[in-house]
């Protein structure tokens, strides 16, 4: 008896700790914003990474104050350096940190807005971060002629400008969509400057634009994060991000606010991040709370949905006759994976991630997809004013893959996808001479199975999520760090991508059951490429390069497209009003009037 | 016809100053170059602790060192000036906007707004101080208030993107832009444009023969140099120039020759207006000549601004070359500028 007795007690007690350890997790998972704000200062202010969000922790939260304003201080010196992160960090620091700075530092501050040239840079994310900077610091420094600023513009004008550029960047946002849409780096490049001109902006007009265009950013986020994975496809990204989404400078900001992934962002699992990200310590000192609607958009997947957008490309100034042609995205959201797309041709220069799918995982390299890793100097030309035979080069130095023919970001004029919910046909029709003409595909080393089956279809498997890969002409394996590389060189060419899950599909034996006997109809002429394909649903997919891309036959049209089109994001393009939808509740953001409407 | 009238009374007036002082003309000016970026390498080599410190405007000066005139950290593309009453402006087209100083360098103002995006080319009226056109990449602007408002000027333009702008050197309601799909004119002020027909897309250069507006000099991206010798009527393909990008084209001040470069081309010369070419240098050292000028006061003074190795010189007309400063640099114009 006492045996029996002892025993059950240990259970109840492994039991119990089990039950504590499980709940602990989830109250983890659980903390609110506050709480993760208050650990991300902790953290930083720690840390001896030398940068202006770091500086700011350190002095918010009194480490080392001496230290840290000599340090603030050397920033200020006289450096050449100026740009837009500094333009907008410096002024960011300054007003978050202004009651513990001694007078004779804000004057260098200060100077440093004269002395220095904020260079406003040649992106969208430049411009909102230099603008932002401009419009902060005039406001700070008012009254002022142009000999007291870098440019020779007074304060006035400096405000004038800023306001100018920034009200337009919002009405063409909310519009006709982002340029630099959907990047997993480049995300923080809006939101910080925003939450800085909510936090600090004087004119409540602006103050309450900001408050706006935050809900907007947040919202379009919240809709495409998987578990602090940034789902679908991207204008921007880089190639380590890339292969590795949960490193990717994105996830400190889907854990700050969305509470996931469940593991603290600076002591990454997955990997070492490019960036500390650190840059969450001003959206951990703003008083902008995330509004619970868009924090349920953002966690829940319970039930899985499509969403259909438009973008748009960055500003075009050669090679097209419109600035902005429309970019149109399609994702696929589920509990445990997303598949998404854009719809192919060359819509961002250098750093287009047209389209993955990628599952959530407790491994690293949790995505899979294709690409054409194309380059040339007119691409660039098309979007920079440097002359395009030196282009390829000079971009080479700062992005230093863009001529490689392994690189794992590119923008293709010969690619082009056709997605519909869990299936993705993507094409590639690849003109002779072309450079680097081949096709590759990134399989994981992480996946648990990639079998090749007889009849072509290679079946994937992670956990409780398959995908099977049709290649449509001839293939090799190459084997690398982390990943196998599925290479191919026909200029004609393609993949089919059907995903399902345990849950749809049973097991992994039936699925590979279901595509060894799965059929697909492709017919390549010298004129077309057209692909025919009849997915476990049923679900029959047409689609022919720079044709007609048929469901079921009926015709998907573009135009058709919304700014957002969702269970939890609608927007008709150049509405300027935004409806976000969670159960019965509704946000309405409306930019034309200027007001957030809350519906239960 | 004004505009000769006016240099001649600036010459006038110039000339007993220059008596005094014992100098001549040829002594009476500065050279200064825009540059848009230098090699990272080079530059810290020379001791730079960025590259972006070796870009922007640059003098030089009397040991024929260069010095960088304004900020740093600025993307220039190039350069312009007007001299006229007492007035003396200095003009950067930048990666910010379109940059003036009227006390020589020593103070900046970015004149143009976000609207403008990066100017390319800037062009100041020749005696009306108040009047300035820039290229863009999205179209040209004007300002007839001195930089306190900008209209676009682009009626009559198919695409919008616009290399370089150039005023004509008689009448100044001419103006010339080498655009995407052509080179445009305007004969009233930028109101309106009319495509000449070129034959080539991309021009990315428009020169004019110093005394004779009826010869213009086009640089193209894949066709090499035209040529046209009635005012823009017709043009023809320059005979001898390789059929590639032609960045730079610079006449000597007399107008009896012209010189031109591009990408991989070496340095070529026309003494008939640009019907036929003849190499004259080449050098391992750089890939492109961006930057073409000639010493106004020496015709056997030639300056060439390179992609990436600074700047070469001759002062035998082209026979001899030496290197001539700013190792690294991609140059994008050069401009002797008399009088400042």
């Amino acid at each position: 008896m006492n045996c029996k007795a002892t025993i059950n007690w240990q259970t109840i007690a492994i039991l119990t700790g089990i039950g504590f350890f499980i709940l602990s997790l989830c109250l983890q998972a659980q903390q609110d914003f506050r709480e993760r704000a208050a650990l991300t200062l902790q953290a930083a202010s720690e840390d001896d990474e030398r940068n202006l969000y770091v500086l700011t922790a350190k002095l918010v939260q009194g480490v080392d104050r001496e230290a840290t304003l000599e340090e603030l201080l050397s920033f200020t010196d006289d450096h050449v350096m100026g740009g837009m992160f500094y333009a907008y960090q410096m002024i960011g620091t300054y007003l978050h940190t202004k009651d513990f700075l001694p007078d004779e530092l804000r004057s260098e501050i200060h100077r440093a807005y004269r002395d220095r040239t904020m260079y406003r840079g040649d992106t969208e994310n430049h411009w909102v971060m230099y603008y932002t900077g401009l419009y902060l610091a005039a406001q700070t420094w008012p009254g002022l002629d142009g000999s007291e600023w870098f440019n020779g513009k007074s304060s006035t004008e400096n405000l004038i400008e800023a306001e100018g550029w920034l009200r337009e960047w919002m009405h063409i946002t909310i519009t006709i969509g982002q340029g630099e849409f959907d990047s997993p780096t480049y995300l923080m490049t809006f939101l910080s400057p925003m939450l800085l001109l909510y936090e600090f902006a004087a004119d409540p007009a602006m103050e309450k634009s900001a408050r706006m265009i935050l809900d907007y950013l947040f919202a379009d986020y919240a809709v495409k994060n998987l578990r602090g994975n940034y789902g679908g496809g991207h204008s921007r990204d880089y190639p380590q991000d890339i292969i590795n989404p949960l490193t990717a400078p994105s996830v400190p900001w889907a854990w700050l606010y969305f509470g996931e992934p469940d593991f603290i962002p600076w002591d990454n699992p997955m990997g070492e991040p490019r960036h500390s990200g650190w840059n969450i310590v001003f959206a951990a000192l703003s008083s902008y709370r995330l509004p619970e609607i868009i924090y349920n958009i953002g966690t829940d997947r319970s039930t899985p949905y499509v969403l259909t957008e438009t973008k748009r490309t960055r500003n075009i100034i050669r090679f097209a006759g419109q600035r902005n042609l429309p970019v149109y995205k399609y994702t696929y959201m589920t509990e445990d994976y997303v598949l998404g797309s854009l719809h192919g041709g060359i819509l961002q220069p250098i750093q287009q991630h047209t389209w993955d799918v990628t599952y959530v995982s407790n491994k690293p390299n949790n995505t899979l997809f294709t690409l054409h890793p194309y380059y040339s100097g007119k691409e660039l030309a098309m979007f920079f004013p440097e002359q395009k035979k030196f282009l390829a080069d000079e971009v080479d130095r700062y992005h230093k893959v863009y001529t490689d023919p392994d690189k794992w970001n590119a923008s293709s004029p010969y690619e082009q996808t056709m997605q519909y919910k869990n299936t993705i046909i993507v094409l590639y029709n690849i003109e002779p001479g072309a450079n680097h003409p081949h096709i590759d595909g990134f399989f994981p080393k992480t996946l648990d199975d990639r079998i090749e089956l007889d009849n072509r279809w290679i079946a994937a498997r992670h956990g409780d999520v398959y995908i099977a890969f049709y290649p449509l002409k001839e293939y090799e394996w190459i084997e690398e760090e982390v990943n196998y590389r599925w290479r191919s060189y026909d200029l004609q060419n393609g993949v089919i991508v059907e995903v399902g899950r345990k849950l749809d599909y049973g097991s992994f034996d039936d699925f590979i059951k279901h595509f060894s006997a799965a059929s697909v109809e492709v017919h390549i002429t010298e004129e077309t490429l057209r692909v025919i394909y009849k997915n476990r649903n049923d679900d029959i997919l047409d689609f022919t390069y720079g044709g007609d891309r048929l469901v079921n036959d009926e015709l998907v049209d573009f135009s058709d497209y919304g700014l957002f089109d969702s269970p939890y994001l609608q927007s008709e393009r150049g509405s300027g009003i935004i409806t976000i939808r969670y159960g019965n509740k509704k946000r309405i953001l409306d930019f034309n009037k200027s007001t957030i409407t809350e519906i239960e | 016809m004004k505009f000769r009238y006016a240099y001649l009374v600036t010459i006038l007036i110039l000339l007993p100053s220059m008596l005094l002082t014992g100098k001549g003309e040829e002594d009476n000016y500065s050279v200064y170059c825009a540059v848009l970026f230098s090699a990272p390498d080079e530059a810290s080599m020379l001791g730079y602790a960025h590259p972006a410190r070796s870009v922007g405007l640059f003098r030089r000066e009397i040991d024929g060192s260069w010095h960088n005139v304004h900020h740093p950290n600025l993307f220039s593309y190039g350069l312009g000036y007007s001299h006229h009453n007492d007035t003396f402006r200095l003009y950067i087209a930048g990666g910010n906007g379109l940059h003036r100083s009227s006390d020589d360098g020593k103070s900046w103002k970015v004149l143009t707004g976000w609207t403008t995006e990066d100017i390319l080319s800037v062009a100041p009226h020749p005696y009306d101080s108040t009047i300035v056109y820039v290229s863009t990449p999205f179209g040209v602007f004007k300002t007839s208030d001195d930089g306190q408002t900008w209209r676009e000027k682009m009626e009559g333009m198919e695409r919008w993107f616009v290399q370089k702008v150039v005023i004509d050197i008689d009448s100044a309601e001419t103006v010339y832009a080498a655009a995407e799909d052509d080179l445009y004119k305007t004969n009233n002020g930028g109101i309106t444009w009319e495509a000449l027909g070129v034959g080539v897309p991309q021009i990315l250069e428009i020169v004019q023969h110093p005394q004779n507006n009826d010869i213009l000099l086009a640089g193209t991206e894949d066709h090499g140099v035209y040529f046209s010798h009635d005012g823009g009527e017709t043009f023809m393909p320059g005979n001898g120039f390789p059929e590639t990008a032609a960045y730079a084209i610079g006449f000597s001040g007399d107008g009896t020759r012209v010189y031109a470069g591009g990408y991989e081309t070496g340095l070529w010369k026309s003494t008939d207006n640009g019907e036929t070419w003849k190499l004259i240098w080449d050098d391992d050292s750089f890939d492109a000549i961006y930057a073409i000028t000639v010493n106004p006061y020496d015709q056997k003074h030639i300056i060439v601004g390179t992609n990436g190795a600074g700047l070469y010189e001759s002062t035998d007309g082209g026979v001899t070359w030496q290197h001539a400063g700013l190792y690294g640099a991609h140059v994008q114009q050069i401009k002797f500028v008399p009088g400042s």
